[in-house]
This record gives structure tokens, C-alpha cells and sequence, in this order.
């Protein structure tokens, strides 16, 4: 008899299947990450130090705090959205496509726990994007204490939803092309117009209301929380929010990924 | 060895496999039209029949990976529908497109499929290298997928069924695609796996390889069974002990498939050779037939679906 591992079941997810994914996703980074890793640092390096020290050198305080450290959160958690969104969106479009996700079903998996394992996976993805970025801003002193390893959270929050927003695009896709709306329908409007680089009440009034429910601006609200070490009940409504809003798409991204799948 | 079946298990005597009535529609298309068999224990299965007979549905059905639009289908027991992964447990799958992850080696491949069916790390990493071995692919291991030839790849997804030693194992057209070469090393492997004791339900286009592997073959045709049997009983049954070939020159082609046609006899015409089936026993007797030469030869399965699918039978 072959020796298995205990198949334990957390509302019907079998945790050994998730894990599965994940390490899945973990052994193919081991072989590619050092060409992730230029995506990781050099893009959001250079954004932190043009935005930071180059803009921030024309203008002073916004809302008490440097301008170099008052778009660190912003650019930490936008790019920790455009890594878990490009995880889930092209990784799993082109899984899907060659067949591999066929096969993981052809063990006893369900469609769930794949798209599950995908979007821990765009988790860990957004943490080490967080990570990296972070250790940048806190050498150059512009995360403010310990309070900024909070950012973590931000990114485990920022994973769990735009990767199911990711996975949502892998599912309906017919070809790469339409993948890329992802990023210019989504993620860039989000970057720009999120409370990242420039404070949401300079904005018309009948605008705020949008841009605070748009699915970043909790995200970057949280982590500027932490990076200031600044901490209210709005920081715990912001994390609720993100929450709510992956409890309604990933059942979206499940159910389409089942359609895409299983026929 | 990688897999041992010696031990029966309970439940013995009731057939691993028992399809009664299955149906599957994709909007108007009927692609499995009321299909019944059973397949038990120890024994290989074949679905024979051209692209389009409904077999890969068939097998997908049978692996779960594919709702019942009606009729009921067991697989050792087990109910596909309420109870598929359950019956992803049990099997081992090998589809017909090769579904390799080509963004790892093929024993990362292995490892992972492993670790997904079950099986705790270093169980699966032990696994992986014993398939490896077997399948002969222990040198290419760690290679990129890509540079696999495609009877690698395909010996690397029957390895995979097999990591977590499944008693049943279902094989859609194991060899379509591979050369000679390729296919004959698959067989070999197979025919090595039947000898274990394990059960074996493939589909094929090939005839030679349903009569080489498979100890009872169904023919499929349009999404039904049309015929079932062991590849000696078909062959007697629907195109007699011999068929004759009968060839003729262009000029008088039309004048001889007339006389086939009307004598009554099942036949094929390709290029200026006739192949005529009797349909019964014996051979068919074309003693009327002047002016053409006539040579016999031993039936086959292919005779076989000449005769019960009709001439309307064109594959690819």
C-alpha cells in the first residue's frame, strides 16, 4: 500500500489538493524567479524613486507626512494587484490552455480547490512583491516603524481579490489577447486613481464615493495606515471591505472556471 | 514492478465497470446515445470506432470529468455522479490530449500529479523515479517537456496514471499520434500492466491494437455500441474466416462493384482493389465474377467494421 497524506476537508476543500496547487506554483517560481524578481524591484523601484524623489522634491508635506513616503503604500499595494491579477490571469489562462488543469482533475481535485490553489499562490506572489518593495522604502526611510510590516496583511487581502479578478479574466478568455483588458480596464485606472499619489479629497465630491468603493482604495488606505503607523476603526472597515468583496468573486471566478473546464 | 493487482480486493465478482444507457448531449449533438457495458476485473476493454464514435466522451464520463445527461454509470462501485471524486480515487486517467505541465520537468510532473491524487512528498518523489524506470524515461527526468518526442510524452502521461497504482486504469487512443516505433513500446508496457492484473478500459482507432491488447472489444459508431465481443468472435461473426480482394482495372470498375452490390456482400473500394466481406462464415463466394483477379486473406477487425458500420465508415 502506497502511504498517502491524511485528506483533511475545510468546507469542502481538501486541504492536501490546495496545498498541491501551491507548491505547484512554488516549484515553478523556484525556476523562474529571478527574472520575476527584475519585475518586482526594478518597476516598483524606479515608480518609488522618480514619484518619491522627483516629484517629491517639488512638492512638501501631504497630509503630514513626506510625498516620497506618503505614495509608498500606494505603489507597494499597486504593484502586490498587478502581480496577483498577472498570477492569476495569464498563468492560469495558459494553464488552461495547454491542458494542464485537465490533467489536475484527472486526479480526485475539483475545480475549486484548483482555483483556490491559484489564488494562494497570488497571495504569496503579492506578499513577496509587498516584501520587496517594502525592504526598498524602508532602507530609503520611508516606512515609519515596525507598524509597516502590516503591509503583509494589506498584500495577503490585495492577493485574495485581484486574484480572483485575475481568474475571472483566465476563465472567460478565448485567447491571451483579451487578457491584457485586465490591466488597461483595471489595474492601471485603479494604480492612478486610488488615494495613492494624491489624496481622494482633492477630487470632485461626487467622484469620492466611487473612488473609495473601487477595489484598491481600501488597500492602499490599509497599508498607508501601517507605513504611517497611524491606525483607526476606518483600517478594520477597509480590511472587512476587501473580504466582502473576495467572498463575491471568487465564487464568480470558481463557477466560471467550472463552466471553462468541465463540460 | 510498479503495480501489483494479485490481491483481488473485495467485491470480486461484480464487474469494475457497469455503464447501462449512458447519454451525453452537448446542446443538439448526441455524442453518447444509450451506451451499456460491463468491464471486470483483470480484463482489457477496447472502444473501437473512427473520430466522432463518442469513445473520449465515453471515457470522460467514465473518469468523472463529465456529467450524465442520462442512464447510470458505476465505476468499482462507485457512482460517477454523486460519488466522482471517489471515483477519481480509484482511477488512473490517461486523456487523450497529453495535458503535460510544461513549466516542469517530467518528474516534477509526476511528483505533483502525486502529491494532487494523495500521495505525501517523499512517497510520490519514490514513485516518480519507480515509473520513471519502468517507462523507461529515467534519463530524461529532468528535462524541459518541449524536447520530449511525442512517444516520450505519451509514455510519461501513462506513467502518471500510474503513480498512484490505480487497480483500473482508463486510456483514451493511447498511441494516436506516435510512429510505429513509438506505438510498439506502448504496447509493450501495456501488455506488461495486463499481465498484473490490471483492469483496462481504451479506446483506439486502431484495429491492430484492439486485437494486439484487448481481451473484448466494443465497436462504436455514432455515438452507440454496434457490436461486442473478443476480436476472434467479432471477426467471425461479421466478416467471415477470409475476405476476398478483387482487383480491377478502371474500365470495368463500375460493372464489378454493381455485381459485388447486388450478390449482396459488405465491400470497400480504394483505389483499383475491392475488399469484399461474406458477412458470415466461410468466405464470399465470387465464383460469378469473371475477368478480375480474386486473392484471399485472413479477416480482421477492420473487416469487422467494414462490415457492421457499412461503407459510410470514412475516417480522417
Amino acid at each position: 500500500m502506497i502511504a498517502t497524506q491524511p485528506n483533511i476537508q475545510v468546507a469542502g476543500f481538501r486541504l492536501r489538493s490546495v496545498a498541491g496547487m501551491w507548491f505547484r506554483h512554488a516549484l515553478v517560481f523556484r525556476r523562474t524567479w529571478w527574472t520575476a524578481m527584475t519585475w518586482y524591484l526594478i518597476e516598483p523601484g524606479a515608480a518609488l524613486l522618480a514619484i518619491g524623489l522627483g516629484v517629491g522634491q517639488l512638492v512638501n508635506e501631504v497630509e503630514g507626512v513626506p510625498y516620497a513616503q506618503f505614495v509608498t503604500p500606494g505603489v507597494i499595494v499597486g504593484s502586490a494587484m498587478f502581480h496577483s491579477i498577472f498570477e492569476c490571469a495569464w498563468g492560469s489562462f495558459f494553464r488552461i490552455q495547454k491542458g494542464a488543469y485537465e490533467t489536475v482533475l484527472t486526479a480526485p481535485v475539483t475545480v475549486r480547490e484548483i482555483a483556490m490553489g491559484d489564488i494562494s499562490w497570488a497571495m504569496s506572489r503579492s506578499i513577496i512583491t509587498a516584501l520587496s518593495i517594502g525592504a526598498v522604502a524602508a532602507a530609503l526611510g520611508w516606512i515609519d516603524s515596525i507598524y509597516g510590516l502590516g503591509i503583509i496583511l494589506a498584500a495577503v487581502l490585495v492577493g485574495m481579490q485581484f486574484g480572483s479578478m485575475g481568474l475571472i479574466f483566465a476563465a472567460v478568455s478565448t485567447n491571451p489577447h483579451t487578457l491584457s483588458l485586465s490591466f488597461t480596464i483595471v489595474a492601471t485606472p485603479l494604480y492612478f486613481f486610488s488615494g495613492s499619489f494624491f489624496p481622494i479629497s482633492v477630487l470632485p465630491d461626487w467622484i469620492e464615493p466611487f473612488v473609495w468603493a473601487a477595489p484598491l482604495t481600501p488597500a492602499v488606505h490599509l497599508a498607508r495606515g501601517f507605513v504611517n503607523a497611524q491606525l483607526d476603526l476606518t483600517h478594520l472597515l477597509a480590511a472587512v471591505y476587501m473580504i466582502g468583496l473576495t467572498a463575491l468573486l471568487f465564487p464568480i471566478a470558481a463557477y466560471l472556471m467550472r463552466r471553462r473546464l468541465v463540460k | 514492478m510498479i503495480t501489483d493487482c494479485t490481491d483481488p480486493g473485495p467485491g470480486v465478482t461484480e464487474p469494475v465497470i457497469s455503464a447501462s444507457g449512458i447519454t451525453k448531449t452537448f446542446g443538439e449533438l448526441t455524442a453518447v446515445d444509450g451506451v451499456s457495458f460491463k468491464v471486470h476485473r483483470g480484463e482489457t476493454y477496447g472502444l473501437l470506432g473512427p473520430n466522432g464514435a463518442g469513445k473520449t466522451t465515453t471515457m470522460r464520463l467514465l473518469s468523472a470529468l463529465s456529467p450524465l445527461t442520462a442512464g447510470s454509470l458505476t465505476v468499482a462501485g462507485l457512482d460517477v455522479t454523486s460519488q466522482g471524486r471517489q471515483v477519481r480515487d480509484v482511477l488512473g486517467v490517461v486523456t487523450q490530449q497529453d495535458g503535460l505541465d510544461t513549466d516542469l520537468n517530467p518528474k516534477d510532473n509526476l511528483i505533483i500529479y502525486g502529491i494532487l491524487a494523495g500521495l505525501d512528498y517523499s512517497t510520490a518523489v519514490r514513485r516518480a523515479d519507480a515509473v520513471l524506470q519502468f517507462f523507461d524515461l529515467t534519463d530524461r527526468a529532468k528535462d524541459e517537456i518541449d524536447y520530449l518526442s511525442g512517444g516520450m510524452k505519451r509514455r510519461l502521461c501513462i506513467a502518471r496514471a500510474f503513480m498512484t497504482n490505480p487497480r483500473v486504469i482508463v486510456l483514451d487512443e493511447p498511441t494516436t499520434g506516435l510512429d510505429p516505433h513509438g506505438r510498439s513500446r506502448v504496447w509493450e508496457e501495456l501488455q506488461t500492466l495486463k499481465e498484473a492484473g490490471v483492469t483496462v478500459l481504451m479506446s483506439t482507432h486502431y484495429m491492430e491494437e484492439a486485437a494486439a491488447l484487448c481481451d473484448r472489444v466494443a465497436i462504436m459508431h455514432h455515438g452507440k455500441i454496434l457490436d461486442e465481443g473478443t476480436p476472434e468472435e467479432l471477426v467471425i461473426r461479421h466478416a467471415g474466416s477470409e475476405v476476398a480482394i478483387v482487383r480491377v482495372s478502371n474500365g470495368v470498375r463500375r460493372d464489378v462493384v454493381s455485381w459485388i452490390e447486388n450478390a449482396g456482400f459488405d465491400f470497400r473500394v480504394s483505389g483499383t482493389t475491392i475488399t469484399v466481406t461474406s458477412g458470415a462464415d466461410g468466405r464470399p463466394d465470387l465464383a460469378g465474377l469473371n475477368g478480375v483477379s480474386v486473392t484471399y486473406r485472413p479477416s480482421n477487425l477492420e473487416d469487422v467494421f467494414l462490415s457492421v458500420a457499412g461503407r459510410g465508415l470514412v475516417d480522417e
